[in-house]
């Protein structure tokens, strides 16, 4: 009788209907406005997916160009990796997070957070320093390269996860609130039409039977008072014929439930 | 996760020696009051399980804000990397000196790929 | 008189050693090697060469690691040849050679103590020329001031090590200040040596250990520019021989700038033809290497020392009844070693364009 689909399990009364059709109202707004997001999503995420496959393939050329440079360095000096190694402290290439708006998502994206250290100044001081200070340089940049396309990319599993839920979000007011909620608009609407009619018919029955109680009454009147005055015996019928009908009307009730 | 990520400052990588003596030259290299580096070198006598220890250990710190690993040494513990989905640390495969670049077997490049594809 | 016994005692190592020299690679193996495709190309090239069948028993992707490892072995193997074979003074010539390198391992292993490595694995990363019976000794030492009275002690370094440096400089300066300090001791007390084994060794020796002492000084100052090095501290460093001793190295001890420095050195004719070349050279080079320029044309200034350094080196070999071939058979087989680890690196990192930049030998 109530739609075929699934639908809120509540008392079908107009204050719900009225809720109803409010919350069927939000939800188409969220849904335009969600799936707006998911477009704005996919079109940053298009582009970013775009820029990741480039600069993982740039990230090859840099790299290769980068441990050349080192070869350079093995060229000019020898094996200087341990050394390398053991005067490693403290970092002197960091990264500061920043964040990025996109369409209410937070995307972080890495920036190159580079103090002048003095670690390895004086490696290859007697012989190859140049080497490796240009190796320290073309390595930098490389680095610099893989922070950026580490930005890229937490960008792009962000996103990725995001859009996800955006879609799913999308696709569940889609599929299955909004279908839900017109459900219950549309079996609360039958209940309260099935209710109209039944009391429409209720009503009619109710007028026929008073009918038939007045004509009842009528003729009654009619045989009882004959020799009363017409008149008078008028007005006197209508005045407990109101009462007559209150109390009716609780039996009529009474005897529909029963019925 | 979105607060964390601004103490997160440090590089780390997984790699073999000359990849990793580049990274550091550029000043990368970090090792903290604990003693703990946030480098590993790994050449071939080095254990998949000791590979597959730092790589936990790089994933699970609150300092590290991306891990390299080298792409050869990444095949290595494949299906650790793989089922590595965590915007933090980001995960860069890089390629050595010996070992090019191949986009194919790139984690993310595989799904980049795919949903380009699809 | 000195040419007269030479042959008594030293004739056969030195018919070695020219040998030796015969078979470094010439300009037509190298321009072979530069043509190979594949680093399996490359061994089969080899293999043509002197060096035999070297590679042979190497898993198939040969790095190139393992090139220059197995060349320096075969480099080494020949030297403990001539080094067993040989009599006073040769011996003791050839025990100089050996200190060069036993300054590096020993500095490598002053850098494990000081971070608290387990030293023992840091033997197998030591230069096998220079290593010596009591190396393994150094690795006991737990801390500074052991390792430096067991320096003292045990290795053949010790007088570089108590006049130059104290235990506390061990612990305080630069590792690199502490591996030029005693390089300069080295390379004045081998040119004290050579003096007194008279001509005419110590000529040539001078001249090539004078070039090394100018280039060092030359170098350290490039480097050092733009570093915490102290120009006082830099001038300690230079060593006191050469051609640019004293007037050079003073001048080089107070430039500010490469320009500076070629100024200083402007007084000898190869030296200031090194800057000027390697200017123009620069010039046509930064097309291939945007914002490199000023590194462009000092790595240009090292290869051109590279050059003169093999010119000087092929000179000795001219000369008769003199120990200097052995010293330059093993400087010009080092960089034969330098020059087959470029080609395979260039071959490797398929970097075509800068596969020439070897320095032949012969």
């Amino acid at each position: 009788m109530s739609g075929t689909g699934p639908r809120e399990n509540i008392f079908p009364t107009r204050m719900a209907l009225t809720n109803m059709k409010l919350r069927l109202k939000g939800a188409q707004t969220g849904h335009s406005l969600l799936a707006k997001k998911r477009d704005a999503l996919t079109t940053r995420f298009r582009s970013i997916l775009r820029k990741v496959d480039e600069a993982k393939r740039k990230m090859g050329r840099v790299m290769q160009l980068a441990s050349f440079s080192l070869a350079e360095v093995t060229y000019a000096t020898g094996d200087i990796s341990y050394l390398v190694q053991e005067q490693a402290k403290t970092a002197t290439f960091r990264v500061k997070a920043r964040q990025e708006n996109v369409s209410g998502v937070v995307l972080p994206a890495f920036d190159v957070d580079r103090v002048a250290g003095s670690d390895f100044n004086l490696t290859g001081l007697g012989r190859g320093g140049q080497q490796v200070l240009r190796a320290k340089e073309v390595y930098a940049k490389a680095v610099e390269t893989l922070v950026e396309l580490a930005s890229l990319q937490t960008a792009f599993t962000i996103l990725d996860e995001v859009i996800r839920a955006t879609n799913r979000r999308v696709n569940a007011i889609e599929h299955v609130v909004i279908p839900r909620l017109e459900n219950t608009v549309k079996y609360i609407l039958s209940e309260l039409d099935e209710m109209d009619r039944e009391e429409f018919f209720r009503l009619k029955k109710v007028q026929g039977k008073k009918k038939r109680d007045a004509e009842k009454a009528e003729a009654a009147k009619m045989i009882e008072a004959g020799a009363a005055g017409e008149a008078d015996g008028e007005v006197k019928m209508e005045t407990p014929s109101t009462t007559e009908q209150a109390s009716d009307l609780l039996n009529d009730k009474d005897g529909d439930v029963i019925f | 996760m979105t607060t964390s990520f601004k103490d997160r400052s440090l590089l780390a990588v997984i790699g073999d020696e000359d990849s990793i003596t580049g990274l550091l030259l550029a000043g990368i290299g970090h090792i903290n009051e604990k003693h703990e580096k946030n480098f590993l070198i790994v050449d071939s006598k080095t254990q998949i399980s000791a590979i597959e220890n730092a790589f936990e250990t790089f994933t699970g710190r609150q300092d590290i804000a991306i891990l390299l690993i080298n792409q050869h040494i990444a095949e290595k513990i494949r299906p650790l990397v793989d089922r590595y989905q965590n915007a933090f640390p980001a995960l860069l495969e890089i390629p050595s000196k010996d070992h090019p670049y191949d986009p194919s077997k790139d984690s993310v490049l595989k799904r980049v790929q795919k949903l380009f594809g699809e | 008189m000195e040419a007269l016994f030479f042959n008594v005692s030293t004739g056969f190592l030195e018919g070695i050693v020219r040998g030796y020299k015969a078979g470094l690679l010439t300009q037509a193996h190298y321009s072979n090697l530069t043509q190979c495709e594949t680093l399996e190309d490359f061994r089969t090239q080899l293999s043509t060469t002197d060096y035999g069948n070297f590679l042979a028993n190497e898993p198939s992707p040969v790095s190139t690691s393992t090139i220059a490892e197995k060349a320096t072995q075969v480099l080494v193997d020949q030297f403990n040849f001539l080094r067993t074979n040989a009599v006073e003074p040769l011996s003791k010539f050839f025990d100089y050679i050996t200190y060069a390198y036993m300054i590096d391992n020993v500095v490598l292993l002053i850098t494990g103590t000081l971070h608290e490595r387990d030293t023992h694995e840091l033997l197998e990363r030591c230069h096998p020329l220079g290593v010596f019976d009591t190396l393994p000794a150094l690795c006991v030492a737990t801390n500074v001031e052991e390792l430096y009275h067991t320096a003292l002690v045990e290795t053949p370094l010790a007088p570089y090590f108590r006049e130059c440096l104290s235990a506390a400089d061990l612990d305080a300066l630069n590792i690199e200040i502490i591996r030029n300090t005693l390089y300069k001791a080295y390379l004045e007390d081998f040119y004290n040596f050579c003096a007194s084994l008279g001509s005419p060794t110590s000529d040539i020796m001078h001249q090539i250990l004078s070039f090394e002492a100018d280039r060092r000084a030359i170098n350290i100052t490039i480097n050092s520019f733009g570093t915490d090095l102290s120009k006082e501290r830099r001038a300690k460093l230079f060593p006191t021989i050469g051609r640019l001793f004293p007037e050079g190295n003073n001048n080089l001890a107070r430039a500010d700038d490469v320009e500076q420095a070629r100024a200083a050195v402007d007084y000898i004719q190869e030296y200031r033809s090194f800057f000027e070349t390697s200017t123009q050279s620069s010039a046509q080079n930064n097309s291939g290497l945007d914002g490199y320029d000023d590194h462009g044309s000092a790595s240009h200034l090292e290869d051109r020392f590279f050059a003169q350094e093999v010119h000087l080196n092929k000179l000795a070999f001219l000369q008769q009844f003199s120990y200097a071939v052995f010293y330059s058979y093993i400087k010009l087989k080092e960089q034969e070693i330098r020059s087959l680890t470029w080609i395979a690196e260039c071959i490797a990192q398929n970097n075509r364009e800068r596969i020439g930049e070897y320095i032949g030998t012969f």
